[in-house]
């Protein structure tokens, strides 16, 4: 499948965002890298430095910038503009130079980003995050069977054509229960 | 497993396929050059590289290694002058297995600006992530040469007993080969050298190689290969990490600096040579 330019998708819990780490995951098949700087703020970046093309997922976090494990040029949250060239100091990074940055909200304890999202995301439910259960099988098998799992609210993350992961929400005392559901679930699919 | 237009410049050179010590009697080697298999064997102390579809291949011993050609070869084996030299320690690195490809491989060891902080410590520091200005210039036979490059490296190598800052000539002269000089911390004037050769396994694999000849005054055979490999292994991951795993050599297509004059220069080679194996974007072919 490809997704719908229009929707926002959750790519990864707040909590995967510990201080100083880089979280990686896809969308649609696209590699991104989803860090948070020290003011708070999430970021949803290509996993791509725009130099050499070295996984930023594997650089650091310093403060508000991500440094590139390869050169350590520097590029500010937000606009993922490249703030610092080690190598040349004293000029001034060309403004073209930026990491390539995607839409991004932090809501009900998920990150969401989108191609071009319109709106907000929609938050089915107040709850706790459930626990994030990658499947090894497309979208559109994994939704339906869904529907068997009352009290809670899922949001399907594509991974790519064949994968996705399952995110949701639910009422704190159910998400242990929800989850072995979830697990079960998961072989079922992957067995047939 | 043919020669096809995206192999061809390469179906038709010298490739090292083994260290020469690698292949034990009754342990032949498997492995692969440009998506071919072959096994490489030592009967009888007598090393031999064979096709595994029984199509014959060119192989030579030299060096240390094994060499391949899987079609006609345009010229000899790239000849190393500083094999001769008996001043030197010479000695093989071993063979590392990197999911990249071959022109990322010889690229990153072209590359100036990664030193201070891939190899903190060792060839660079940060306080000295500043890339000297240093010039690029193309070789008469084909290749490229960087000269005049300055690293301040605070083990530059084994034989380096404090920090200094290191006189550095790079050169490439066949696609998936690459040399370097650097001047030598004991021997006044004198460069140790290291040729890097890439072996093509296929399109986003490669084994690379070394041939370490340095001076041989402060340094063993053992201590030189540990260095070697402590490095090579400090950019394996790197080079890992790197996407797409195709070097792209058509404009545009990375951001470069001034600093990446070598790597930008290797990559207009590339294309106008018409490099299409590991690589994306290179121009195409006129007829």
């Amino acid at each position: 499948m490809t997704i719908d330019p229009k929707r926002w998708y959750p790519v990864a819990a707040s909590d995967d965002l510990p201080q100083d780490h880089v979280y990686q995951t896809r969308l649609d098949g696209r590699p991104v890298a989803i860090w948070r700087a020290a003011s708070g703020d999430v970021n949803v970046w290509d996993d791509r430095c725009p130099h050499r093309g070295v996984r930023f997922s594997v650089g650091y976090v310093i403060g508000d910038e991500l440094r590139c494990q390869y050169h350590a040029w520097r590029f500010a949250s937000g606009s993922g503009s490249c703030t610092h060239i080690p190598a040349q100091p004293d000029a001034k990074p060309a403004a073209a130079i930026r990491a390539q940055t995607w839409p991004v909200r932090e809501r009900g304890g998920l990150v969401w980003t989108g191609i071009t999202p319109e709106g907000e995301p929609a938050v089915p439910i107040d709850g706790a995050v459930l626990r994030a259960i990658p499947v090894n099988r497309a979208i559109e098998d994994v939704e339906p069977a869904l529907k068997a799992i009352p009290d809670a609210a899922f949001i399907l993350q594509p991974v790519d054509t064949e994968r996705c992961v399952i995110r949701g929400l639910a009422a704190p005392e159910r998400t242990y229960a929800i989850d072995a559901m979830l697990e079960r679930l998961r072989l079922t699919l992957e067995t047939v | 497993m043919t020669e096809t237009p995206t192999n061809s410049l390469l179906w038709n050179d010298w490739h090292v396929i083994a260290e020469e010590a690698a292949p034990r009697p009754l342990r032949p080697l498997r492995t692969k050059l440009l998506d071919v298999p072959l096994t490489v064997r030592c009967d009888d102390g007598v090393i031999n590289a064979l096709r595994d579809d029984g199509i014959p291949m060119r192989r030579e011993v030299r060096y240390g290694f094994v060499w391949a050609c899987l079609g006609v070869p345009t010229r000899d084996i790239i000849h190393i002058p500083e094999a001769q030299d008996d001043w030197r320690c010479i000695v093989t690195g071993g063979a590392f297995g990197v999911h990249a490809s071959s022109p990322r491989v010889v690229e990153n060891f072209l590359d100036l600006g990664h030193l201070p902080y891939v190899h903190q410590g060792y060839l660079g520091a940060e306080e000295y992530g500043k890339v000297a200005p240093y010039q690029v210039r193309d070789l008469p036979e084909g290749g490229i040469i960087a000269t005049g490059c300055k690293v301040y490296q605070p083990s530059a190598s084994p034989a380096a007993k404090e920090g200094y800052v290191v006189d550095y000539i790079y050169k490439t002269e066949r696609p998936l080969i690459v040399s370097l000089y650097k001047a030598n911390p004991v021997r006044p004037g004198a460069f140790d050298a290291i040729y890097l050769f890439a072996q093509p396994v296929s399109e986003e694999r490669t084994i690379a190689y070394t041939l370490n000849m340095f001076g041989a005054e402060g340094v063993t055979a053992k201590d030189l290969r540990c260095f070697q490999q402590l490095i090579f292994l400090q950019d394996k991951p790197i080079l890992e990490n790197q996407f797409p795993k195709r070097l792209p050599i058509g404009p545009r297509m990375e951001m470069p600096i001034a600093a990446d004059k070598s790597s930008v220069a290797y990559r207009r080679w590339l294309s106008r040579i018409g490099l299409q194996y590991g690589t994306i974007g290179a121009e195409p072919l006129t007829a």
